[in-house]
């Protein structure tokens, strides 16, 4: 069968099989014999990989070893230190020649490789809920969160299936059905917020809520139906004696819906002085002790009201009434991890909880958001069923992204009729969506292979599968109308067209999911949400600067792409976002409020994401930094070259034990690497670590460690010196085939929900050349991501049209 | 054949022998040809584990004597009613508590009550402690229930962040691990709980989960036909997340299969909670009834339940204790500080005691589902102002079907094992482990 015709930038002859025509001179064995052979023969096969038998001449044969002996030249890990080694001109010389025949034989072969069936992830589906029902559902507390494959959590080969989270699936969609139709059943819930307990609430906390408050929180919550809600606040109490923090004073907290003013509260000021409760029982005689020490553990008890609200989400606030009389963001006294766990030593108060309770008294909501969405037509007697039809074939083509049928319609018409009869139209709709959420279609994205394909053919996805594509890589989510009407058409195969609406959707806000979670995932720094330093040491560390650190690496990221800008501005763009919070950190003066604004960044060492410290801290240990998991970071995100696991049973660095001297980490980390054995990675590694060691665990600049003073030169295996982050930053900036291409691998990743496999090789080594010919623009890198054939072709059949290399040679 | 189906239950064997000689089963004790199930000494069904923090009001607590229990000690007062089901220990010793490296007491005792094994200090996310006594227990009764076990607690679940001392919070506010690295966080919403036993019916009304089973199938059914419509144009690994899927469709199936064989149960009808109440009595009392229910309705036969976390400050107005509960607890022996600190072990112990009334007059079997459950209530902390992890206050409610012979006050030998206790009680529920920590054997006397 012949390959469907490919895309235009990955033209391949028509004749698609195993033989490969004759290809452009092969490169030299000679390179290989002296270098490799010594260890990767047929006899020893170290590192399970031998290199006998294997043809130059036959590419097509040996495209997967091939693969590898060229990453791992390219990126010199090969041959190991201290071994001999062509000298780096002739090593890339005889790269270029191989990957100039590989290419060769991607073009006659073609192989777009098969993403298997790919359940919607958490995010994904939070995202189609709040897109199909205008809905914002709370997805942490639904649904489990997702098991990251290849560092990514849309990962096809990891979302599988399994019973316990096929009931969550339902049960969500039980109670999101409910939900978006208005459903009078539902029974009144309470649902708490929480402020995080490390916060500081010494500031306006966020955008969201109004200038001249400070501490406090808001939190999107859905209204289920209009009627009335029971609001309650509670103040954090002190760890150890459980008593409200703060209540020497008076101050007012204002609650607020959608930013207008729904309750104003007083309390505090009733009883002065320290409270001795906390610590010891008090003595039966001291009455005014007693008196004191009651009042703070009840204060707020009766911060609760009541109120009427429409269905739909809104933004719920409660904030102190900041009447310290100066300006906003000025710390009045600052509190840590540490400290506020064990004494009451805030001077103010902080809000705990906001509990919202309800309906009571509930009635189907008329104009909610999310019935807007779906009631599009009014049922009269005589036209009920047309109604409901209309309704469901409008949501189910959003939903299943595709054109709908009477196959698709009928058995959610049943359902319907059903629950029709039982309760009326609502609950008829409210049971057939909910059965619609279950579905497959929905559930999964399905790509189906065309009538007898032969296994190892491959096709061009139809217009719908790759708008599913387009939209599950730029949005995170199911398409738009607009997408499924060009896609449905058959239109979005033209390439002026597909360009026009990729340009579109990046443009679009919901573009912001893919960048947040792109950005957040490649870097790993989301794991600044999880990353506690220790607090003994880094006593200013706080829940509000955990959040500041990873919305600046996201604010900056969404804006390097926005504007178009070169995927190497990444490295070198002398400007950042920041709050008050965050410039206190960076020690920036003059940077006040939550509010986060572009900065212009004027210390080179702090130019581009090296100079970040989300990516600082999620590199380093909770009291130290770690050379080694900075190093590891470097080779595994920024050069594409991850260095191989260490052997077992390495016993960790000593750690100083304040009665010696104390030893730089460097001179501890020179005694680990004295062994050879630990020298042949560390000796690649450590010197892409120490130039960021004036960053200390939680991104600060230091001059010293613990006393020793800092020396962030390192030596590379070819001699020359790295003396800090701007001399990385500009290895980096060197060394760019390797930076972008391992960014494409990465966005590769993320787009097609699978890793770049051996023959997606000249694939990717196309994508990095169209790259620079576009002066590596964000949008041109994405745009001809998803020209090429990987995004747009699909494989019959899971194995590789190319035989893999011999399973006995696969552990490599 | 001749087959005698007469037996002595084993209770009247023993009750003219010394009250402190054990005697294994004699065969002449169990009935011919019958399993021994269904004998005097079978296993219990269930277990639960009712934990308090910062230690007793101990004078309050410890009855005068050993042997049988002229009165109920006043903590204790609410089980008067059952006390013909209690049984006092006295003498059982948490050591490894005291060999955890670094952190506060209150961590240490909730951090190894269940485990008796010492945990490694930390303040991170990478605490290590062992899999607990009831999680033993869970694992074998989960073959036959929906749910392995319930977490109750009625503090906020956190298990993350440092508590007592610098200890992970995971060592104060749970007492349940499923492995050592997995601290199970306690439920303590009772919505929460309401929607794990009963998914999204809203009612333990009979009609109201009917309705719901028959939602659910509808929902099945169609996803089934689904899939069905769904032609083979699908890759190998395409085909199996299809049948992942339809695997999970068809146990889902199973469950609902059991919930209706279960839904001609009579239960009480209870509806979805809201939340949290406020009240902690009230908060206690629904989280009671729900555990109540799950045994009732078999979901569940293991329970762990913390009537507040370890190291609480909780205080108790509405019993008239306004101190916070650890500031309290050490009282240096002040009688009025000793009085409202043994108030608030009271007012926990009145909450345990609505279960165990509930239990008591649910008919079950020849007796009551009280009589085949064994409850442990203590903490592992005895005298609260010292701190020491000796002569812990000890209590074993029911498994009267088990054997456990209560209205007496047993005394060990000081210094014997809790991890004793532990073994012990999983072999009346049928559960033979050989060791767990740092237990040394088995408890003798708990059957007279």
């Amino acid at each position: 069968m012949a390959a469907v015709q490919p895309p235009s930038s990955f033209a391949q002859s028509g004749a698609a099989g195993r033989a490969a025509a004759a290809a452009p001179a092969a490169p030299d064995r000679g390179l290989l014999n002296q270098y490799c052979l010594g260890c990767h023969n047929a006899k020893l096969k170290t590192a399970g990989f031998s290199l006998d038998g294997v043809d130059l001449n036959q590419p097509a044969a040996h495209a997967e070893i091939l693969e590898r002996v060229i990453t791992k030249l390219r990126t010199g890990q090969m041959p190991p230190g201290g071994r001999p080694r062509p000298d780096r001109a002739t090593a890339l010389a005889f790269v270029r020649a191989l990957e100039t025949s590989l290419d060769a034989v991607g073009k006659q072969v073609a192989d777009p490789g098969r993403v298997p069936i790919h359940r919607l992830n958490r995010v994904e589906y939070v995202n189609a809920i709040r897109d199909l029902f205008d809905l914002e559902i709370d997805g942490a507390s639904m649904l489990p969160s997702d098991t990251p494959g290849l560092g990514f959590d849309n990962n096809a080969d990891v979302l599988s299936v399994t019973p316990g989270l096929m009931a969550r699936y339902l049960t969500a969609a039980t109670k999101i059905s409910r939900l978006a139709v208005g459903d009078t059943a539902i029974r009144p819930v309470s649902q708490v917020y929480r402020v995080a307990e490390f916060a500081r609430q010494d500031s306006r906390m966020s955008d969201d809520l109004p200038f001249g408050t400070r501490g406090g929180l808001s939190a999107r919550h859905t209204f289920p139906l209009d009627g009335e809600y029971s609001f309650k606040l509670k103040l954090q109490r002190n760890q150890v004696g459980n008593t409200i923090r703060g209540m020497d004073h008076e101050h007012t907290i204002e609650v607020r819906v959608d930013r207008s003013l729904v309750k104003k509260f007083t309390i505090g000021g009733q009883a002065k002085g320290s409270d001795l409760g906390i610590l010891i029982a008090i003595p039966e005689d001291e009455v005014e002790q007693q008196r004191m020490h009651t009042y703070r553990l009840i204060a707020d008890r009766d911060l609760e009201f009541r109120a009427v609200m429409k269905a739909g989400t809104q933004a719920v606030s409660a904030a102190f009434v900041d009447d310290a009389g100066i300006y906003e963001g000025v710390p009045i006294r600052s509190r840590s991890l540490k400290s506020s766990s064990f004494t009451d030593d805030a001077s103010d108060p902080g809000i705990d909880t906001i509990e919202i309770a309800g309906p009571y008294n509930g009635t189907a909501p008329v104009d909610s958001p999310s019935r807007k969405k779906i009631f599009i037509c009014k049922p009269t007697n005589a036209t009920e069923d047309v109604c409901a039809r209309r309704i469901l074939g409008t949501l189910t083509r959003r939903a299943y992204r595709r054109p709908v049928t009477d196959v698709d319609i009928a058995p959610l018409f049943r359902i319907y009729r059903t629950g029709r009869a039982e309760g009326g139209f609502d609950t008829g709709m409210q049971r057939a969506l909910e059965a619609m959420l279950a579905s497959p279609s929905f559930l999964f994205q399905l790509e189906r292979d065309p009538a007898r394909a032969k296994p190892g053919s491959s096709y061009r996805l139809s217009d719908l599968e790759l708008a599913s594509r387009l939209s599950f890589f730029l949005w995170a989510s199911i398409p738009d109308d607009e997408l499924l009407d060009v896609a449905s058409k058959g239109l979005l195969k033209q390439p002026a067209m597909l360009e026009r609406q990729v340009k579109r959707m990046l443009a679009d806000p919901k573009a912001t999911r893919m960048m947040n979670a792109f950005i957040g995932q490649w870097l790993i720094i989301r794991n600044v949400m999880t990353a506690d330093p220790d607090p003994n040491l880094f006593p200013d560390y706080d829940d509000t600067l955990r959040d500041a650190l990873l919305e600046e690496t996201e604010l900056f990221f969404e804006s390097q792409v926005r504007a178009n800008a070169s995927l190497l501005d990444l490295l070198r763009a002398d400007y950042t976002f920041m709050n008050a919070r965050l410039a206190e950190h960076y020690g920036v003066p003059n940077i006040y409020g939550s509010h986060f604004r572009r900065v212009p960044v004027t210390d080179p060492n702090r130019y581009g994401l090296l100079g970040h410290a989300s990516v600082l801290l999620v590199t380093s240990y909770a009291h130290r930094t770690s050379v080694v998991g900075r190093g590891k970071w470097m080779l595994e995100n920024m050069l594409g070259a991850p260095p191989p696991s260490p052997p077992p049973n390495v016993p960790p660095l000593k750690e100083n034990d304040g009665k010696s001297a104390p030893k730089s980490l460097r001179e501890r980390m020179e005694q680990h690497r004295a062994n050879a054995v630990c020298a042949t990675c560390h000796t690649r590694i450590d010197p892409m670590g120490f130039p960021l060691e004036n960053f200390d665990p939680t991104g600060r600049w230091r001059k010293d460690d613990e006393g020793a003073p800092i020396d962030p030169v390192s030596t590379l295996n070819d001699g020359s010196k790295l003396d800090g982050p701007v001399a990385l930053r500009q290895y980096l900036l060197d060394n760019r085939d390797e930076y972008v291409r391992t960014v494409v691998e990465k966005l590769f990743t993320y787009a097609l929900g699978r890793g770049p496999e051996f023959y997606d090789a000249p694939t990717v080594r196309q994508l990095v050349r169209d790259a620079e010919a576009a002066d590596y623009r964000w949008t041109a890198v994405i745009l001809s991501l998803i020209k090429s054939a990987p995004f747009q072709m699909r494989r019959v059949g899971d194995s590789p049209v190319l035989a893999p290399a011999a399973a006995s040679q696969a552990n490599q | 054949m001749f087959i005698s189906k007469l037996h002595l239950p084993r209770r009247t064997v023993l009750r003219g022998l010394g009250a402190t000689i054990a005697l294994p089963l004699l065969d002449a004790m169990v009935p011919a040809m019958t399993a021994l199930a269904q004998t005097a000494a079978k296993p219990a069904r269930r277990l639960g584990v009712f934990y308090v923090p910062n230690g007793m009001a101990m004078r309050y607590w410890q009855p005068p004597s050993e042997g049988a229990l002229a009165d109920v000690p006043p903590t204790l007062k609410s089980l008067a009613p059952f006390k013909d089901q209690l049984l006092l220990m006295g003498g059982l010793y948490d050591e490894a508590a005291n060999l955890v490296k670094g952190g506060g007491d209150h961590a240490r005792s909730a951090g190894t009550f269940l485990t008796c094994v010492p945990f490694k200090f930390t303040y991170g996310a990478d605490v290590f402690a062992a899999t607990t006594m009831d999680q033993l227990a869970a694992k074998e009764f989960s073959k036959q229930t929906q749910l392995g076990s319930l977490e109750l607690a009625l503090d906020s679940n956190a298990i993350l962040g440092s508590c007592d001392g610098g200890s992970s919070c995971a060592y104060t506010n749970t007492i349940s691990w499923s492995n050592p690295t997995t601290p199970l966080p306690m439920e303590n919403d009772p919505r929460a709980v309401f929607e794990r036993l009963f998914g999204t019916s809203g009612s333990t009304d009979a009609a109201a989960r009917l309705s719901r089973i028959k939602q659910d199938r509808s929902i099945l059914d169609f996803i089934t036909e689904e899939l069905a419509r769904l032609d083979n144009r699908v890759g190998t690994k395409d085909k199996q997340k299809l049948t992942e899927y339809l695997d999970s469709i068809r146990d889902i199936e199973r469950r609902i299969q059991k919930a209706e064989e279960q839904n001609s149960r009579e239960l009480p009808v209870v509806d979805q909670p809201m939340g949290i109440p406020t009240d902690y009595a009230t908060h206690a009392k629904l989280m009671m009834d729900l555990l109540a229910l799950a045994y009732q309705t078999d979901l569940t036969r293991v329970a762990t339940f913390m009537l507040a976390k370890e190291v609480s400050s909780r205080a108790y107005p509405e019993i008239g204790v306004s101190d916070s509960h650890h500031p309290l607890s050490h009282h240096q022996n002040e009688v009025a500080k000793l009085e409202r600190l043994h108030k608030i072990n009271e007012y926990h112990m009145q909450q345990f005691a609505h279960l165990v009334d509930k239990l008591k007059k649910i008919p079950e079997g020849d007796g009551s589902m009280l009589d085949n459950s064994v409850f442990l209530y203590g903490t592992g902390i005895s005298d609260s102002n010292t701190h020491f992890h000796d002569d812990l206050p000890i209590a074993i409610v029911g498994g009267k079907a088990a054997g456990i012979h209560g209205g007496r006050y047993v005394r060990y030998k000081q210094g014997t094992p809790l991890a004793n206790l532990h073994v012990t009680l999983l072999d009346k529920l049928g559960i033979g482990v050989d060791k767990l920590g740092d237990s040394n054997g088995r408890l003798e006397n708990l059957s007279v």
